[in-house]
């Protein structure tokens, strides 16, 4: 316990000493013309909860883009986790499906974007595309990977107490993979999130990406830097909360290491 | 003679007649493990099956538990041929494949809950079980928490728990340290006597072996079978240092394939 309070507060301190380096190189040098300083970007961002950007509220836009991810990011995990079990527990599924995996992931998301707008239009669907895209493949690789895991005395021992197929299933082959899964699903946030601006620069009228977007069309740098914080701020929040579900679920696993 | 013979099989718990194994090893070809064993296992007996390292004591315990099938021959449980795993032959794995995310109480409990027992009577008979092998207290607790001896004790309970017939134990002590393997030895011996079963134990530890049995015996290098039998009648608790343990030990000792 003590550790981890000593944790925080290094981590603080580092936080608190990088705004002052900021804070000075911006007011005292040069470098304040492209780049405003701390004070100016968060009294910005906090206002921006009353006083809108553009035409809605800073919350607004926030969760606007959570909506934007989560959605696509919720089917990309199902499809994931659905993909995953399916190579990892049928040898053919994996041969067939494999090589199309190996060679679309490394495609980033932003390569999709034109294919995207063609298929799916300027609205929302092409948004949904590029973050399901973001999130599918980590997914679906990852729960593979834990449907590979699987210890085969475990089976045995399970079998030998009398589990049937669809036991074996739920008892020993899912709760091998929810780790796996889990860290696939902490990687896949973290690449959605990531993604948001990219989906928000297909034409957009709020979110935390087109903060961004309209910031640099306008040439406000505050904009752009409330657009970076609001995006690390939220990240920062929802990876944590997704860890949080995880040492819930996975405590075996924590409690091991 | 042939009329004896069938007989004796029929009585028996489980019976061997002439089974063979042979694995199909990539590259090697065919490997032949076990060659026309036959062994009888009466109710209620303490069999240990004594072998050299690498000479199929695994295999043969794992025909029984129905997770090999034989090539050749015929294994039979209450005179029926044995086809799968079921829990009237519980095992005890040699690496204790205890399932990690479920507790004591979950890895106990896990036979009668997947053969659909409900709740609250599986509940009373694990916490039996549990008792029985001293881990009261631990009920909550993961396996990763528990030192290598009380891992196999939740391994013993949990293979008890579902009332088998016949407990199959493979080397279960392997892995621990000396002194907490003669207090595994006593345990296992107490909680045999209160709950009376007919129990399998394989072993490479001569040792263990003369402490434990009803009966010895002495398996040959692969291709394996039965190369000398034991009937071991010393009263219980034994004496490692008794004259004739260790008279026993050293006659059995002499019998076994020293060679690599
Ligand atoms: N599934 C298998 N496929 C191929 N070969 C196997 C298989 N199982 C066992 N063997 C081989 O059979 C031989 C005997 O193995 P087994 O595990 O039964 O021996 P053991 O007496 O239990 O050994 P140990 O003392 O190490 O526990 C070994 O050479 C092993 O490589
Ligand atoms: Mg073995």
């Amino acid at each position: 316990m003590n550790g981890t309070k000593r944790r925080v507060a290094y981590g603080m301190l580092g936080i608190f000493i990088f705004l002052c380096i900021w804070h000075a190189a911006a007011t005292l040098t040069n470098l304040g013309r492209i780049m405003p300083d701390p004070v100016t970007v968060f009294v910005r961002f906090f206002m921006a909860f009353i006083e809108p950007i553009g035409t809605k509220t800073m919350l607004f836009h926030i969760l606007t883009s959570l909506r934007r991810m989560l959605i696509p990011y919720t089917l990309g995990g199902l499809a994931g986790v659905f993909m995953g079990v399916l190579m990892g527990w049928y040898r053919i599924c994996d041969a067939a499906f494999m090589p199309y995996i190996q060679m679309l992931r490394p495609i980033p998301p932003i390569a999709w974007i034109p294919l995207s707008i063609v298929w799916f239009g300027f609205a929302e669907g092409s948004k949904y595309f590029l973050i399901f895209l973001a999130c599918f493949f980590t997914i679906a690789l990852t729960t593979c990977d834990g449907v590979h895991s699987v210890d085969e005395t475990l089976v045995r021992a399970a079998r030998m107490l009398g589990a049937r197929d669809r036991q074996l299933f739920t008892t020993i082959v899912l709760p091998t993979t929810v780790p796996y899964i889990f860290s696939g699903l902490q990687v896949a946030l973290g690449s959605a999130w990531a993604t948001i601006v990219a989906a928000e620069m297909i034409r957009s009228s709020e979110g935390v990406g087109w903060l961004i977007v309209s910031g640099q069309d306008v040439g406000n740098m505050t904009q752009i830097m409330v657009g970076i914080v609001a995006i690390a701020l939220t990240g920062l929040l929802i990876t944590s909360m997704m860890r949080g579900v995880e040492a819930r679920l996975c405590a075996w696993t924590i409690r091991g290491k | 003679m042939r009329m004896d013979n069938k007989r004796k099989i029929n009585e028996s718990l489980i019976a061997f007649h002439g089974v063979s194994k042979t694995f199909d090893k990539p590259g090697e070809g065919r490997y032949e493990v076990v060659r026309d064993l036959y062994l009888n296992v009466q109710e209620n007996e303490f069999l240990v099956l004594f072998g050299p390292g690498q000479c199929g004591k695994s295999t043969i315990l794992n025909m029984i538990a129905g997770f090999e099938a034989p090539s050749g021959g015929e294994l039979l449980c209450q005179g029926r041929p044995v086809e799968g795993p079921g829990p009237e032959r519980g095992m005890v794995f040699q690496n204790t494949a205890l399932f990690p995310w479920l507790t004591v109480m979950g890895n106990v409990e896990y036979g009668p809950k997947v053969r659909g027992v409900k709740k609250e009577e599986r509940r009373k008979q694990a916490q039996h079980y549990i008792d029985l092998v001293g881990l009261q207290g631990f009920e909550n607790s993961y396996p990763v928490k528990l030192s290598g001896g009380m891992q196999q004790r939740v391994g013993i309970a949990r293979a008890y728990c579902s009332e088998p017939l016949v407990m199959l134990l493979d080397e279960p002590f392997g892995h621990l340290d000396a002194q907490t393997r003669y207090l595994m030895q006593d345990e296992l011996t107490r909680i045999w006597q209160v709950e009376k079963r007919t129990v399998i134990f394989v072993t490479n530890n001569i040792e263990e072996a003369v402490y434990l049995a009803d009966r010895i015996l002495v398996l040959r290098n692969c291709p394996t079978g039965v190369k000398a039998e034991y009937q071991i009648t010393l009263p219980r608790p034994r004496n490692y240092t008794d004259p004739e343990f260790l008279r026993l030990r050293r006659e059995i000792d002499a019998v076994v394939d020293h060679t690599l």
